[in-house]
């Protein structure tokens, strides 16, 4: 198996509102993904419906060629686009959480981030502000040794001087074996770590090209193609 | 990971009840000290004392309540917020299974709503005088074992445990359908409730007229009817109860595995 996420003819309608059509995608081990698109495209469909947060309507997911289950929740880090902390938990709890339930959790890692990010790890996640609740998930999910990374807008609500650590951060934790899918449209900040990218509009892939192929077929950054693309 | 869910979920819930238990059991104490009722009943006239009386009484009879509302309110949000909100994103991308959460939920809320019954009764023992207690604590089980013999120490609390796990599960189908609505999903919560209760009356009636018959006779016949005739209604009178305790069950689990559309 060289593809670690499978999707084939993937719709989701919600009532009478189809939120993704006929998706079909592959995506293969060791690669950064950027899964770009306006908001409300599908993007965060697209993520929740692989984290078994929400079951397709029609058409087949695979991750490591199996369904999403308790089996892929195993080996896939998740970043959901919202703060999903419980208000009363010390960092140090929720870090107990993850070492409890995920067995590819690295507790040392965690700590490791969190000291130089400067978090204190006895500190209630009540009193932190927004930006420090995105840091401490963000070191969670990345504190992971899984195959398959998929984070939800990452770098939203941090600001530019953290941004580039969160993805030096995201760099340089994962092994070359995992594939990261990174959704956002914030995309010339992400642009530089890309291998590959998949436009979404509407509901549908309009677009999966490497970035190599990108700069050389039309001599366009990623992020001048995606405006281009998605002219209003 | 049963154990590791049960483990957050006390942890989780703990902190809101064991303050109250506490609160509860200091004011049973204290309103044993100062004796309040004597007081009033001893005092010609009104006076800070009674004044002071009034107010122990008061808010020890609001901690009792607020107990049983507090156990109540709190198994609605753990299940709500917990799972439906916006820490269900952690909750339901955990390696677990769907019925696993159910499980360590109500096994987690059954242990607060007893723990609370304990409590509460605890606080009366610390209030009132214990010697004539015991004497009628002892008539009140001779009195229980006449009527149902043996047998209903655990015939009783059988079927008062399964009401629990029926009632608790009823609470958590509600929530599960009232959040398949896109708005106002508290209130149709609330609606669903309704609609499974009056469903659930629906089956006993049901029940009672199709078995009724076989069921009642003997107790009815007979002018006082043995232990074993009631023990026998406890247990026809169950049957029903686990058939809507299990579709509750079957119906929550397949909302949050199927179904499951988190904000």
């Amino acid at each position: 198996m060289s593809n670690i996420l499978e999707c084939k003819n993937v719709t989701k309608v919600f009532g009478a509102k189809a939120a993704l059509r006929d998706v079909t995608l592959n995506i293969p081990r060791g690669k950064i993904v950027g899964l770009l698109g306006p908001n409300a495209s599908g993007k965060s469909t697209f993520i929740k419906l692989c984290n078994d947060l929400l079951t397709p309507t029609s058409g087949e997911i695979l991750i490591d060629g199996k369904k999403p289950g308790v089996d892929t929740k195993k080996i896939v880090s998740y970043l959901p686009e919202r703060n999903y902390l419980n208000d009363w938990m010390r960092v140090s709890d929720i870090i107990g959480l993850f070492r409890d339930f995920y067995t590819d959790f690295n507790e040392e890692k965690a700590y490791d981030m969190l000291k130089r990010l400067d978090i204190n790890p006895k500190d209630k996640l009540k009193t932190m502000s927004k930006g420090t609740k995105e840091k401490v998930q963000l070191i969670l999910v990345m504190s992971r040794e899984a195959q398959l990374y998929m984070l939800d807008e990452p770098i939203g609500g941090v600001d530019p001087a953290a941004r580039d650590y969160i993805l030096d951060t995201i760099l340089s934790n994962y092994n070359e074996n995992a594939t990261i899918i990174i959704s956002t449209h914030l995309i010339s900040d992400i642009e530089k770590i890309l291998d590959e990218v998949v436009f979404i509009k509407e509901g549908k892939i309009v677009l999966t090209k490497t970035v190599d192929e990108i700069r050389e077929e039309s001599g366009k950054s990623v992020d001048s193609l995606f405006r281009e693309v998605f002219k209003c | 990971m049963l154990a590791n869910l049960m483990k957050y979920e006390i942890k989780g819930t703990a902190r809101l009840f064991i303050p109250l238990y506490l609160a509860l059991l200091l004011f049973a104490l204290l309103n044993r000290i100062i004796n309040p009722f004597g007081m009033i009943e001893s005092s010609e006239n009104f006076n800070l004392q009674v004044m002071f009386s009034i107010i122990s009484i008061t808010v020890y009879f609001i901690l009792i309540v607020g107990i049983f509302v507090m156990t109540l309110i709190i198994m609605i949000q753990r299940f709500y917020k917990n799972l439906l909100g916006d820490e269900g994103y952690l909750m339901f991308t955990l390696p677990v299974k769907s019925w696993q959460h159910i499980v360590s939920k109500l096994l987690v809320s059954m242990l607060w709503t007893i723990l609370s019954f304990i409590m509460a009764i605890c606080s009366i023992l610390i209030l009132v005088d214990s010697d004539n207690l015991f004497k009628e604590i002892r008539q009140l089980i001779s009195r229980f074992t006449d009527i149902f013999g043996s047998a209903g120490f655990f015939t009783l609390p059988y079927y008062a445990l399964l009401s629990l796990t029926t009632g608790i599960l009823m609470i958590y189908a509600a929530i599960a359908l009232g959040h398949l609505f896109s708005k106002h999903k508290l209130m149709a919560s609330f609606g669903m409730y309704c609609v499974l209760y009056v469903i659930y009356q629906v089956v006993m009636v049901l029940f009672i007229l199709v078995f009724g018959k076989k069921i009642f006779t003997p107790v009815l016949s007979s002018p006082i009817p043995t232990p074993s005739d009631i023990n026998t209604l406890v247990f026809s009178f169950s049957i029903p109860t686990i058939l809507i305790m299990a579709a509750n069950f079957i119906l929550t689990n397949y909302i949050l595995q199927k179904k499951l559309n988190l904000e």
